[in-house]
């Protein structure tokens, strides 16, 4: 009988996302394409993350509002173990890793990242970790800015984009071609997609098994857990340490993304932008992620007009206003009406534990 | 080193009031309210609304002109506004929330989404522009062994006295206990005849009144700016953890504290030219006591898993 | 050759000034089957708690096998052998009567990250025997039909026979009850007394947290008395029948 609803849910997780991917087609007589290429990348990467976040969330209950910070470690790890150039001066690094292995390493960066911070607050209430994530977060930041030597500072990171590009195989060039959008974030997007492909089937499994299992127990009740000889406070680290893992993954694909990265990019905006699309798309649930992560976007960028509307000429500052005022609304409209989201089960959801 | 001595305290008064002003809607609600900085920083913005003078066009597209009041009366009426904005919040949003059992978690969330949302009402409504209170330039001069401007030394002053008068009134005033009786069980505290309800009110319009009043005081000493709540919340968390969640005498130590922290860490040789990141040092600290004594200073240990 | 498996010195613990346990010693030999008693607020969950772990005494010691465990974390105390269950059983509502029984049943090498990735065939045979277990168990306990539910539909006592079991499949050496037939109605609680009595023939230390006098007369073959949270008896089941103290601390208590 829960399947035929789970079914149910996600036919309709399905038409609504098909419906807003068909609206930017509607809204957008020319160049429908590039838009719609371009949103489905931020989705795909945004989804990523968003996965990554609801395994903390929404399998483990955890608070992460720094959630951005993973990311922007395994971005900033792999980049700088590639060939790049850094800083006000450009100064050109030559040597360096291979690109799997950097991304690689920045995804282990981020993992270890999430061990840092969870050791001191996950044996804690909740909204202890929430403040260590923000404050982490926060320190992320200011490091990255101030700490230009290396990490290039407010100048950023460039010159990077080919260590992965290389690889893009010539039937990508064709379809871009064909569709007037750019090769480049085409190859980005459908790296994206198949990493969500393959986290997905890998978190599927991993949820059948029997550290799947323990988790799930952490999650009902870790008194009964320890109470059978088992570290509840070590298996949420995993999960905290797995979530952190995926964010940095989904954190490398934004920079090859956007082909250049300075400390403005893994803000905490960001993890706002992750949240609303967690709890939009469902939260405990593998995929809600993905759905929610589309759907968000569209709105996201539609609404962009909203802000045309309102100020005659909005300028930069204003867009992003509405931007996030919405997505401020959002976040509260969906966890005081509807906090289990597009495909999330109203009981699976652990909201009422202190 | 001196020198930031005066800066710390200042500082440190102001996050001390935060702070309390926090640790008591946390102490009566059980509720980490993200969205406190908003208030610190309506209380500003208000003051700034209020008092600019009528030709100062910086708001929301250009439509509002400022009042251009006496900066006492504007402050006054900030405060007011402030307790009313707290008001409102636990009657509309809330109090229906506690009525549906809404957990804790899902609470913590919708703050931290109502700040986002008012964060940027503010950047619409005031711009991204740092803006100043119409206050005349002061110069500082020499008390006993700070050198500050005597307009931040009367809100080094006014900051101890509200912190006087505030555990003063905590401690002995029926108010005051009924509010710890609520804090301590909502239940009993309603079969005692003390009205739960009334008594949250009171508290999330004391604690946004008083939330109002340390932004005043930040802008005085600073600026306003549309995210100086969010930046100055992370270091209110960081004296209330130091001091101890939950009691209000430990906020009070913790923020003043974690403010001299702040501002002497300036001087340290390995923050030679990064005086920005100084919050982080604040920061770090606050991980590192919650490694080792995640109670705080002043905190009772409590199985706070 | 009994031996001390269980010992306790010295233990403290007050809550805001109110004594909750003071015992100055007590002993606990290897297979037999122990009973504690006591009127309500007399200490006995507290004090479960304490030898758990799922409390930090004020002072005092408690040993396990010789082994310190008065600062030990609870699930390092069950992987020692002493395993616990809860007076407000504490089964998985979500997750179904097997998978209960298995999450129990698993050791730490089988749940972990790494081999659930791999999934070897070490793992599956594992799972396999783990799985015949459970199955041995639930007949047992008579609740094999109930096997693929979601715990949260159990009853009552149902879910009591599923704490219960997940405690049994663990093998412990030592097995701490906290009032296993509260809430039970009499023909099941007929049974899991039955049960009990069995696994201590068959080995097991079991000391166990009762309200229900007669069913702790019948098959105890030590009875401890908490009052106020001092120990007020110590003996065999004729012994504390008759012990005036005993009495005189149950007067004006009603039997459950």
């Amino acid at each position: 009988m829960i399947k035929d609803r789970i079914s149910l849910r996600f036919i309709f997780a399905l038409l609504v996302t098909g419906f807003s991917i068909y609206l930017v087609f509607l809204l957008n007589t020319d160049g429908a394409p590039r838009i719609l290429l371009n949103l489905l990348t931020f989705a795909g990467i945004y989804g990523l993350s968003a996965i990554g976040l609801n395994i903390h969330f929404g399998w483990t209950g955890l608070l992460n509002f720094g959630h951005a910070s993973f990311m922007g470690i395994g971005a900033y790890v792999t980049l700088l173990l590639m060939p790049h150039a850094a800083g006000r001066e450009g100064v050109i690094t030559t040597t360096g890793l291979p690109f799997v292995a950097a991304l690689i390493l920045g995804i282990i960066a981020a993992a270890l990242f999430g061990l840092l911070l969870g050791l001191p607050a996950i044996r804690l209430r909740g909204d202890y970790l929430a403040i260590v994530t923000i404050a982490a977060a926060e320190i992320f930041r200011l490091l990255v800015r101030d700490l230009e030597s290396i990490t290039g500072g407010v100048y950023g990171i460039i010159n990077y984009t080919e260590n992965f590009q290389q690889y893009r195989p010539s039937f990508i060039d064709d379809i871009s071609d064909n569709f007037g959008f750019s090769p480049a974030q085409a190859w980005v997007c459908l790296a994206a997609w198949v990493s969500i492909l393959l986290t997905v089937l890998f978190l599927k499994r991993l949820s059948k098994s029997p550290w799947g299992r323990a988790l799930r127990a952490v999650r009902e009740d870790e008194d009964a857990v320890r109470a059978m000889g088992k570290n509840a406070v070590w298996l949420k680290l995993q999960s905290f340490m797995l979530g952190a893992g995926i964010a940095g993954l989904s954190g490398v694909l934004l920079a090859f993304n956007y082909g250049s990265l300075e400390s403005t990019v893994f803000v905490p905006l960001l993890t706002f932008y992750v949240w609303a699309i967690m709890i939009l798309g469902g939260v405990g649930t593998i995929t809600g992620p993905i759905f929610g992560s589309i759907i968000f976007w569209v709105i996201i960028s539609e609404t962009d007009r909203l802000a045309y509307i309102l100020f005659e000429n909005a300028n930069g500052q204003q867009l992003a206003g509405v931007r996030f005022l919405l997505v401020g609304v959002l976040i509260m409209f969906l966890m005081i009406f509807r906090p289990s989201g597009l495909l999330g089960k109203k009981e699976e959801l652990l909201l009422d534990v202190k | 080193m001196l020198d930031q001595l005066g800066n710390g305290l200042l500082l440190g008064i102001i996050i001390s009031v935060a702070s309390v002003a926090l640790s008591l809607l946390y102490g009566v609600t059980r509720i980490v309210n993200f969205a406190h900085g908003e208030i610190i920083a309506l209380g500003a913005i208000m003051t700034l609304f209020f008092s600019s003078p009528v030709d100062y066009r910086v708001l929301f597209l250009d439509k509002f002109s400022p009042l251009g009041l006496n900066f006492a009366i504007s402050c006054f009426l900030a405060i007011l506004v402030c307790g009313l904005f707290g008001g409102l919040l636990e009657v509309f949003l809330f109090k229906p929330l506690r009525k549906k059992e809404v957990g804790n978690i899902a609470v913590l969330v919708v703050t931290i989404g109502l700040s986002v949302l008012v964060r940027h009402l503010y950047l619409l409504f005031a711009t991204g522009r740092v803006q100043n209170f119409p206050l005349e330039l002061q110069r500082r001069q020499t008390y006993l062994f700070f050198d500050m401007t005597p307009r931040n030394l009367k809100v080094l002053i006014a900051g101890i006295i509200v912190m006087i008068i505030v555990g003063l009134l905590l401690t002995y005033t029926r108010l005051g206990k009924a509010m710890r009786a609520v804090r301590d069980s909502e239940e009993l505290s309603s079969v005692s005849g003390i009205n739960s309800d009334n008594i949250i009110l009171l508290t999330w319009v004391s604690s946004s009144m008083l939330a109002g009043l340390a932004g005043i005081f930040q802008a005085t000493i600073n600026d306003v700016r549309w995210n100086m709540g969010f930046l100055i919340l992370l270091l209110i968390f960081a004296g209330t953890v130091l001091g101890g969640i939950g009691t209000s005498f430990g906020a009070m130590v913790g923020g003043l504290m974690i403010g001299i922290l702040v501002q002497v860490s300036v001087g340290l040789p390995f923050m030679e030219g990064h005086a920005e990141a100084k919050n982080a040092v604040a920061l770090g600290i606050m991980i590192l006591i919650l490694l080792f004594r995640p109670q705080g200073i002043f905190g009772k240990k409590e199985r706070i898993s | 050759m009994l031996s001390d498996l269980v010992f306790v010195k010295d233990l403290k613990k007050s809550f805001g000034g109110l004594k909750a346990v003071d015992i100055k010693e007590l002993y606990f030999k290897e297979g037999q089957l122990t009973s504690i008693i006591g009127p309500n607020g007399a200490g006995k969950t507290t004090f479960f708690d304490l030898i758990s772990g799922f409390q930090n005494a004020d002072s005092g010691e408690i040993l396990l096998k010789e082994n310190n465990i008065s600062s030990s974390q609870p699930y390092k105390i069950a992987r020692m052998g002493m395993v616990r269950t809860f007076q407000l059983t504490k089964v998985f509502d979500r997750m179904t009567v097997m998978e209960n029984l298995l999450f129990s049943g698993s050791n730490i090498n089988n749940d972990s990250f790494l081999r659930s990735i791999i999934k070897s065939n070490s793992q599956k045979s594992y799972e396999n025997n783990l799985k015949e277990k459970a199955n041995e168990i639930m007949e047992d306990l008579n609740i094999s039909h109930m096997a693929d539910s979601y715990a949260r539909e159990l009853s009552g006592g149902q879910k009591k026979l599923l704490e219960l079991a997940r405690a049994i499949i663990n093998n412990p050496e030592i097995l701490l009850l906290d009032e296993p037939l509260a809430g039970v109605n009499p023909k099941l609680a007929e049974d899991i007394l039955t049960l009990i009595k069995k696994l201590s023939e068959n080995g097991i230390t079991i000391i166990m947290v009762e309200h229900n006098i007669e069913a702790v007369m019948k098959i105890s073959e030590r009875i401890i008395v908490l009052a106020e949270g001092s120990l007020i008896a110590d003996g065999n089941p004729n012994q504390i029948r008759n012990d005036k103290n005993v009495i005189e601390a149950y007067l004006g208590k009603a039997d459950e």
